[in-house]
Order: structure tokens, then C-alpha cells, then sequence
């Protein structure tokens, strides 16, 4: 009996401890398969020149703002046709709305996240935070290829960013009174 | 038998008074505690269902504000399944397995009475944000990230689930605990009477997965108050990651509201059949297929997440696939009715609803399966009406049924069988005018968790409104009915029923407080 209740504890405490290892695993999977559109880090590799089966694919790029950041947020071009393997250059314009200096991070996605892996960045403002002074408007450049990879069925690729305010005060404080 | 019992003068009643209820480590105290306390659950969980329908009854704000609303809709379904269901089923456990097992108790008392205190404290601590700044949680009770984590109170909400987590877990080890050891000689696992195996089957549900429930509430305070940001995009982490944890602890714990149920159903309708259950061995390797499906299918309450085509089709086939064990039980049950010498009871009558309205819940989920339909049913009134179906006429039938079915062991008193009756069918009728029409909604298009609604399904929602109030109001007939059994009625026989089968027919009615310290001889009659 009391094997059966210290066996039960353990598994109690072993199903605790795999839900904090589901996030390492949910992000290892993410990178090993390349779902879900995430972009791991800027890439510095590139392929030696043999063979490029080169193409045309058209980029899209689309800007969100997180809840009510007080910032304009848009790309400079909405769409660009780009070459494969080809280093592409573009922009994304800010602008801080207030007469505070705000932190913002901005986390990139792809679409379709099949295609994640094959969008290679080499400088990109999503890499690090970034502060705007009150009322400053800047412009972010990107320069980025896309692998000649890329699987062949693709030829429209969405990258998107969403730009969030650091250190917002964590509050929806609800007002009602009933 | 009866006589064998009263033979022993070294047994001792219960104590007198309040403490008696406060201490008591007697499985059949703490059975009753955990019934009376679900009940009231289930009265509060209702009382907001009822002011959420009386919004819904036509378009517009009438009643309250959305936020309001939301907070209703969130403490409905977090008290209707953490205390509600799950308790009612813990206190069924409590009652039966002992008594159905031919074990003397639960084989950890203390731990056993701590179990079901923890309880009161944790809904006092969730219901106690309703007088708070900030009121009540009101974020759905599957409180996806980054969502919940802005919300005030939260921290209330999340020790509330710790609380509740170590209390299902506690009864859970004590339930596997007392089968495993307790069970009187003779009688195999494969004997068990099949609420005892549904249970058993249920408690590893709840020991794999309550645990990562904990760990998902347990992030979401870190990401709230420690700076963490497991979920939020903002700092690195994946509001995605959040619904897949969730689910992968939301899919099994789906089961565990049901899997008892259809142990309650599988006694009740081979007592009222008077035949043998048709395949007992089927039945229990159908629970146990259904139990480590529910592992495989989580990602189907989040198709429109955006995960790859491969996925999306695994989710679809491996859900799809539960429908065979399944309809495995389905067929078991109605092979037990043909041909039976079936009455009409209360408790059958339950069961046979339970049955039929249960396969129209399943159906709508399998609609739910097809991952290209989903896209359109997702968020909508199709999935409230689809999760209702299995949770009202599914496991809160079942657990009336039980009631109905034992209690006349519990008080030794036959409740009154023209009020169960019309108890039924007040509820019968109440619960299919309330849902019915939530399934033509819900393909119409109006989404779910909203104050209001656009006009064209103003009719619907007035029809399925005034069900859920006659359903509602028919639950103050059946706390009648059951008071009215504890205090009198006709004196029960041992057997109760005629048809009977199990160990527990075989003590006086009412149970004594203690039964089988001598464990019993298990022969063709006593097994189910």
C-alpha cells in the first residue's frame, strides 16, 4: 500500500515538473520542424554559390501594433518582389506618439511557417530592443535573402511584426460598478 | 447478511454534532459531504447560468455589462466542473467503492477527509474575488494567456486551482490506493463492477494530468507577477504554447467528467434491464482506449491556431478514432436493454436519456472532428451546444441517475417515484429546449462568450432561454425530493431493486456506518 501512494506522489510530482519541460520542448520542436512561423536569431550563413535555382518570390510586409502602444508602426514598402538567395534590403517606420522615451521589442513572424526557416535575416530591428525618444520617428532597416530552399510551391511569403511596449504597467484594471 | 453485521457489538456510530462532519474520516460521511456540497456547486454554477440566459433572453444589454457577463460565463463553467461534476463524482466514489469492492473504507481516511475540506476553501477563495476591485475572473474558464495574465485578481484564481488540483489528486491516489489493495478476496480486476473500473481508469486520468494543470496556472502567476514571459510574445514566449499546455491537461479532463458516468450508467441499466450487462470485458478495454486517446486529440480544441497541415489531420484522425470505443459502450448498453424485462424508474429513465442524448453530444463532436468544418463551428454557440449535450444530459444525468439509484441504500428510504419522475422530465424537456436550439445558432454563425447578439437570433436564444429557466427550476424539485428520502419515505429492502447485482445490495438499507470489516465471499450473484 504504501508503495502504491509513494509511487502515485512521484508520478503527481514527475506530470508537475513535464508541464514546465513542455516549454523547452514546444520550442525545440518549433525550431527542429520549423512550424510555427518563429524566427530563431539573425543568420550569418551563406550558401556557397553552385547551383542556385533562382526564382522570383514576392514578400509582404504587414505591421501590428500590440493593444494601445502609443506608436505608429508601418512598413516603408508594402511588398517587394525579391530574387532567392539575393540580399534584399527594406524599411519599417516608428514613431513614438508621446512625450515619454519608450522601450519597445518587436517579435517578427512568417507566414506561411513552413517557409520560416528559409527567410534568412541578417540585420533586422527585431533582433534587440529599441528606444524611441518623445515624438522621434525612425527607420528601421532590414536586409534579409530568402534560401533558394524555400519549397516550391511558395511564391507569396508574409513577414509580420508585431511591435510591443516594454514595461507597460500590467494593468486592465476593470471599471464597473453594479 | 444484515444479521452477520449487527453481530458485531464493538461498532460504533457516528459522533454527535457538527464536529462529527468537520473530523470524520468514514467514507460514507465524506461521500455525503462531497454529494451535498457539488449540489450546492451546482445550484451556484446554475444561479449564473440563469443570469446569463436572462441576458441572452433578447439582443441588447439589458442586465448587466459585458463584464459582468464574462465573469459569469467563467465562474458558470469553473464552478460547474471543479465543483460541480468532479466533486459529485468523488463523492459517488467515496460512497460506493468501499461498499462495492467489499473493502471495510477507503484505504487513507485522513487524507481522505483533508481532501474534501480543501475544497470549501478553495471556491471561498474564488467566489471571495466576487467582493473584490477588479471582480471575479472573467477571462472563459480555460483562461488563455496572455488574456488571463492582465486580468486583477488572478492570484486568487490561481491558488483556488492549486487547491483544488491537491484535492482531486488526494482523492484520485486514495481511489487507485483502495482498489488496488482493498478489494476482498476473490475478487479480480476483471470482476470489478464497472463503476469501480471507471473510476480506477479516471483517477490515472487525474494524477497524469491535474498535475499539469498546476503547472500552466502556476506559469501564468509567474508571467503575471515574476516577470516571466512564458506566454507573452513580448518577451520571447508563445501565447500558443499556453492552449496547447492547457489542452493537453483540458482534453483528458473531459473524460474524467464522463468516464464515471458511463460506469453509473453500465449498473443502472442492467439492473433495470434484469439481465447481465452485455460485455463487461469490452467495456472496460473501451475506457481505457478512450483514456489514452485522450492523450493524442488535445490540439483539436485549436485548428484555427495555424498549425500545419499534418498536425491538423493527426488531431482529426485520432479524435475521429475515440468514436469507435465509444460506440463500443453504446452498443454494450442497448445489447444490455434488448430483449431485457425493462421498468421505467426513475434512475432508468436517467440512464436511457443519458444514453441517447450523450450519442447526440458525441455526434456534434464528431462534426467537431472534421478539421475544414471546424473552421466555421469554432466559437460558436455549435460548441456550447455540443459541450453541453455530453455535460448536462451526460454526466450531471449520470450523476442524478446515481442518486436516484442509491440513494434508497444511503437514507433506507425509497424516494418519491412520482415526483422522480416528473423531476426527469421537467429536466428532459428543459435541457434539450435549452440546447437544441444552440446547435441552429451556432451553424447560424453567433459566436460564444458574448453579452449580445445580432437580431436574426433573437427567437432561438428566447426559446433557449426559457428551457434553461425550467430546467433550472426544476433542480429546487429534486433537492425536495432528496430532502423529503433523508427524512422519510417507504423502508428500502437490502436489495433495493429487483435486479440488482453487487456487493453493495447485499448490506442493510440504510448502509450501516461501517460494512464489511469481515470481508465478504464474492459469488455469482454479488458480481455485476
Amino acid at each position: 500500500m504504501r508503495k502504491a501512494f509513494v509511487g502515485l506522489i512521484a508520478a503527481t510530482l514527475f506530470m508537475f515538473a513535464f508541464s514546465f519541460m513542455l516549454v523547452p520542448l514546444y520550442n525545440v520542436f518549433c525550431e527542429v520542424t520549423g512550424l510555427n512561423g518563429k524566427i530563431y536569431g539573425p543568420s550569418d550563413f551563406f550558401k556557397s554559390e553552385q547551383e542556385v535555382r533562382e526564382r522570383n518570390v514576392n514578400i509582404r510586409f504587414l505591421s501590428q501594433v500590440n493593444e494601445s502602444a502609443p506608436v505608429t508602426f508601418y512598413p516603408s514598402s508594402e511588398s517587394l518582389e525579391v530574387v532567392t538567395d539575393k540580399v534584399s534590403k527594406t524599411s519599417y517606420i516608428a514613431r513614438n506618439n508621446t512625450n515619454k522615451t519608450l522601450t519597445l521589442t518587436i517579435v517578427p513572424s512568417v507566414s506561411p511557417g513552413l517557409a520560416a526557416e528559409q527567410v534568412k535575416k541578417i540585420q533586422c530591428f527585431c533582433f534587440e530592443e529599441q528606444t524611441l525618444a518623445p515624438y522621434e520617428e525612425q527607420e528601421w532597416p532590414i536586409r534579409f535573402y530568402v534560401d533558394s530552399e524555400l519549397r516550391g510551391n511558395v511564391n507569396d511569403i508574409y513577414l509580420s511584426y508585431t511591435l510591443f511596449e516594454n514595461n507597460r504597467e500590467n494593468s486592465m484594471v476593470m471599471h464597473h460598478d453594479s | 447478511m444484515s444479521a452477520v453485521v449487527e453481530n458485531h457489538d464493538h461498532h460504533h456510530g457516528p459522533k454527535k454534532g457538527l464536529l462529527r462532519w468537520l473530523f470524520t474520516t468514514n467514507h460514507k460521511d465524506i461521500g455525503t459531504l462531497y454529494l451535498w456540497f457539488s449540489f450546492l456547486m451546482f445550484l451556484t454554477g446554475g444561479a449564473m447560468a440563469m443570469g446569463i440566459r436572462a441576458e441572452l433572453f433578447e439582443p441588447g444589454l439589458q442586465l448587466m455589462d459585458p463584464i459582468r457577463y464574462n465573469q459569469l460565463v467563467t465562474m458558470h463553467g469553473l464552478i460547474m466542473i471543479f465543483g460541480g461534476v468532479m466533486p459529485a463524482f468523488v463523492g459517488l466514489a467515496n460512497w460506493l467503492i468501499p461498499m462495492q469492492i467489499g473493502a471495510p473504507d477507503m484505504a487513507l481516511p485522513r487524507m481522505n477527509n483533508l481532501s474534501f475540506w480543501l475544497l470549501p476553501s478553495a471556491f471561498t477563495i474564488l467566489l471571495s474575488t466576487a467582493f473584490m476591485e477588479g471582480g471575479m475572473p472573467g477571462f472563459g474558464w480555460t483562461f488563455y494567456a496572455p488574456l488571463s495574465t492582465n486580468y486583477p485578481n488572478i492570484a486568487y484564481f490561481v491558488f483556488a486551482i492549486h487547491i483544488m488540483g491537491i484535492s482531486s489528486i488526494m482523492g484520485s491516489i486514495n481511489v487507485i490506493v483502495t482498489i488496488m489493495n482493498m478489494r476482498a478476496p476473490g475478487l479480480s480486476l476483471m470482476k470489478m463492477p464497472l463503476f469501480v473500473w471507471s473510476w480506477l481508469i479516471t483517477a490515472y486520468l487525474l494524477i497524469a494530468v491535474m498535475p499539469v494543470l498546476a503547472g500552466a496556472v502556476t506559469m501564468l502567476l509567474m508571467d503575471a507577477y515574476f516577470g516571466t514571459s512564458f506566454f507573452d510574445a513580448a518577451g520571447g514566449g508563445d501565447p500558443v504554447l499556453f492552449q496547447h499546455i492547457f489542452w493537453f491537461f483540458g482534453h483528458p479532463e473531459v473524460y474524467i467528467m464522463i468516464l464515471p458516468a458511463f460506469g453509473i450508467t453500465s449498473h443502472i441499466i442492467s439492473t433495470f434491464s434484469r439481465k447481465p450487462l452485455f460485455g463487461h470485458s469490452s467495456m472496460v478495454y473501451a475506457m481505457v482506449s478512450i483514456a489514452v486517446l485522450s492523450f493524442v486529440v488535445w490540439a483539436h480544441h485549436m485548428f484555427t491556431v495555424g498549425m500545419p497541415l499534418v498536425a491538423e489531420l493527426f488531431f482529426m484522425w485520432a479524435t475521429m478514432l475515440i468514436a469507435i470505443p465509444t460506440g463500443v459502450k453504446v452498443f454494450n448498453w442497448v445489447a444490455t436493454i434488448f430483449k431485457g424485462s425493462i421498468t421505467y424508474e426513475t434512475p432508468m429513465l436517467f440512464a436511457i436519456a443519458f444514453v441517447v442524448l450523450f450519442t447526440i453530444g458525441g455526434f456534434s463532436g464528431l462534426m467537431l472532428a472534421i478539421t475544414p468544418a471546424d473552421f466555421q463551428y469554432h466559437d460558436t454557440y455549435f460548441v456550447v451546444a455540443h459541450f453541453h449535450y455530453v455535460l448536462v444530459p451526460g454526466a450531471i444525468f449520470s450523476i442524478m441517475a446515481a442518486v436516484y439509484y442509491w440513494l434508497p441504500k444511503w437514507t433506507g428510504n425509497m424516494y418519491d417515484e412520482k415526483m422522480g419522475k416528473l423531476h426527469f422530465w421537467l429536466s428532459f424537456i428543459g435541457v434539450n429546449v435549452t440546447f437544441f436550439p444552440q446547435h441552429f445558432v451556432g451553424l447560424a454563425g453567433m459566436p460564444r462568450r458574448y453579452a449580445d447578439y445580432a437580431l436574426q437570433f433573437a427567437e432561438w436564444n428566447a426559446v433557449s432561454s426559457i428551457g434553461a429557466f425550467l430546467f433550472g427550476l426544476s433542480q429546487l424539485l429534486f433537492l425536495y425530493i432528496v430532502v423529503k428520502a433523508v427524512m422519510a419515505g417507504k423502508k428500502a429492502t437490502p436489495q433495493v431493486w429487483d435486479g440488482a447485482r453487487g456487493l453493495e445490495w447485499t448490506v442493510d438499507s440504510p448502509a450501516p456506518y461501517h460494512t464489511f470489516e469481515v470481508p465478504p465471499k464474492i459469488t455469482e450473484q454479488t458480481k455485476l
